[in-house]
């Protein structure tokens, strides 16, 4: 079995940049986000070189980088282009997990018959994906993430020869220096003989990032295992199991299982299309104008024909703001897939509230589809659910006959405007 | 102000536009201008009185400033119309408001 770690170096900072791809060279870093602790995101190699680290103050960082220039962070940007690099790789035959961006993992052993070979598959990936990455191959998720970022003795790896378009290039852009370092390496395959060598001596401290995301528990683990003594992957992994049971819990025998070579399955995430729709506001909006907006999203993601009468399960909010950048509400999960307008926006309306500033568009993304409304188990039947189906079909009806803009709806957007025709709007009626 | 813009007026729908879009967009229309600037005929039809006026600034912080003197108007015909003159535009225009 080989798992395949596709690796961006710096994506969010390199998403955030945009065209500007040249500040790369500079010092850099993603400021903090609004109304959250002031810690700093992702930075450059410039500033990495003066000192300045991920997760740093940002007081202290700007007394070790007086010239750090700050990049207000730009989630939207960064979810779309990493989304677009998922389908890359998906196009390429590969059943995709991706938990955070910049960072995917897939089967490659499922891929050699297609690309002939491990090596065809990784030059295959990498010729998939317009950005410099690393890449690697190791039996075990957690193998090759360390693989790809460059971890381990040099003379244990073995290092794939991979030719062609696709084959490693140096990391350029448009200014000498404004290279992401070291973002383009040849891909490292770890064999299953090599794994146990291989993970042997890396540092600990690795371990952190891996067990999770949020809490601080997998970091307070590993400053633990430090002060006990144990200061590499291979003396976890020697420990007996009870022991480690007893004194560290169920997250220790997590990360003693990773030591091991040990890792859980991968979860691919299920394809999708990419059915979304988003609103210049007339001005920076919040509140109730918001709100408004959203329910035209709603009515104009339930609108479009390529749902095909399908409900939706997942869907995602997001908005560009006033001040620059962007925000994410994060993935909305139904607890039923359904295409009821209310219940999607009863749902969906709280992660407005999380806005940290006004934003001048808005948009609605569906993540994932569940089953046509018509396979939808049903308990009962009230009167105003036949009506309500008879008049969606009256809808449909009407529009195949005289167009998509034959059935329209009034949405009131801001009432109280002195500009009459930013009071209301038209906006497609649902189909059911 | 564009020539595309100036055909179509503040806020109006390029043919072929779809997803929403607002509602009570102003419409060009032929007003005729008596003494103080305020209007006299509307589309030919005489302007029995002027039963309100007001003025909306608005959005001036922005590229599209609106600037307009509304006039509501009751016509020798007995129809109430509202119309507005633009200081963006000098135009005049007609809107349910």
């Amino acid at each position: 079995m080989a798992i395949a770690c596709v690796l961006v170096p710096r994506f969010a900072l390199i998403a955030a940049c945009g065209e500007r791809r040249d500040l790369l060279g500079f010092p850099v870093a993603l400021a903090p986000d609004a109304g959250r602790t002031q810690l700093l995101g992702q930075v450059s190699g410039a500033a990495e070189a003066q000192g300045v680290r991920e997760g740093m103050r940002l007081g202290e960082a700007l007394s070790r980088c007086p010239d750090l220039n700050l990049i207000p962070p730009d989630p939207g940007r960064t979810a779309g282009m990493w989304e677009s690099t998922l389908r890359a790789l998906e196009n390429v035959g590969a059943e995709v997990e991706s938990d955070r961006g910049g960072e995917a993992f897939f089967a490659a052993h499922e891929l050699r018959a297609l690309h002939g070979g491990l090596a065809g598959t990784l030059t295959a990936a990498r010729r998939a994906i317009s950005v410099p990455i690393r890449i690697a191959a190791a039996p075990t998720r957690f193998a090759a993430f360390l693989a790809a970022s460059g971890f381990g003795p040099r003379e244990s790896r073995h290092r794939v020869r991979e030719q062609g378009p696709g084959a490693p290039r140096p990391a350029v852009s448009a200014t000498p220096g404004a290279a992401v370092p070291g973002a383009s390496r040849p891909a490292v395959v770890i064999s299953p003989a090599e794994l146990h060598q291989f993970l042997t001596p890396i540092p600990i401290t690795t371990l952190a990032p891996r067990l999770d995301l949020q809490s601080g528990a997998a970091l307070r683990l590993t400053r633990t295992l430090e002060r006990l003594g144990i200061s590499c992957l291979g003396e976890l992994a020697q420990l007996p199991t009870h022991a480690v049971a007893d004194r560290l819990g169920p997250i220790g025998l997590r990360a003693q299982r990773l030591c091991l070579g040990r890792d859980e399955p991968l979860r691919p995430r299920a394809r999708h299309e990419d059915l979304s729709a988003g609103l210049e506001l007339p001005d920076s909006a919040s509140g109730p104008q918001l709100q408004r907006a959203l329910e035209i999203l709603i009515g104009r993601v339930l609108a479009d024909p390529r749902r095909r009468d399908r409900t939706l399960r997942s869907l995602s909010v997001s908005a560009r703001l006033a001040s620059g950048g962007s925000w994410r509400g994060g993935r909305v999960t139904l607890r039923t897939p359904s295409a009821s307008p209310k219940l999607i926006l009863i749902t969906t309306a709280p992660r407005l509230e999380a806005l940290p500033e006004p934003a001048i568009s808005l948009h609605l993304t569906a993540l994932e589809m569940g089953p046509r409304e018509g396979d939808q188990l049903e308990l009962s039947r009230r009167p105003e659910e036949v009506r309500h189906q008879r008049l969606g079909e009256a809808v449909r009806q009407t529009r195949a006959a005289a167009g998509p803009e034959s059935l329209l709806r009034v949405i009131e957007i801001d009432p109280d405007s002195r500009i009459p025709e930013r009071r209301e709007m038209l906006t497609p009626f649902p189909d059911s | 102000m564009s020539t595309a813009s100036r055909r179509n007026g503040p806020g109006r729908r390029r043919p072929g536009q779809s997803g929403p879009r607002p509602l009570y967009t102003p419409r060009r229309t032929n007003v005729g201008v008596g003494e103080n600037g305020r209007p006299a005929l509307l589309a030919g039809v005489r302007v029995e009185s002027i039963r309100e006026e007001w003025l909306v600034e608005d959005r001036w912080w922005t590229a599209s400033p609106v600037r307009r003197r509304y006039f509501e108007l009751v016509l020798s015909n007995g129809r109430n119309a509202v119309v507005f003159h633009s200081g963006i535009d000098g135009e005049w225009y007609g809107q349910r408001a």
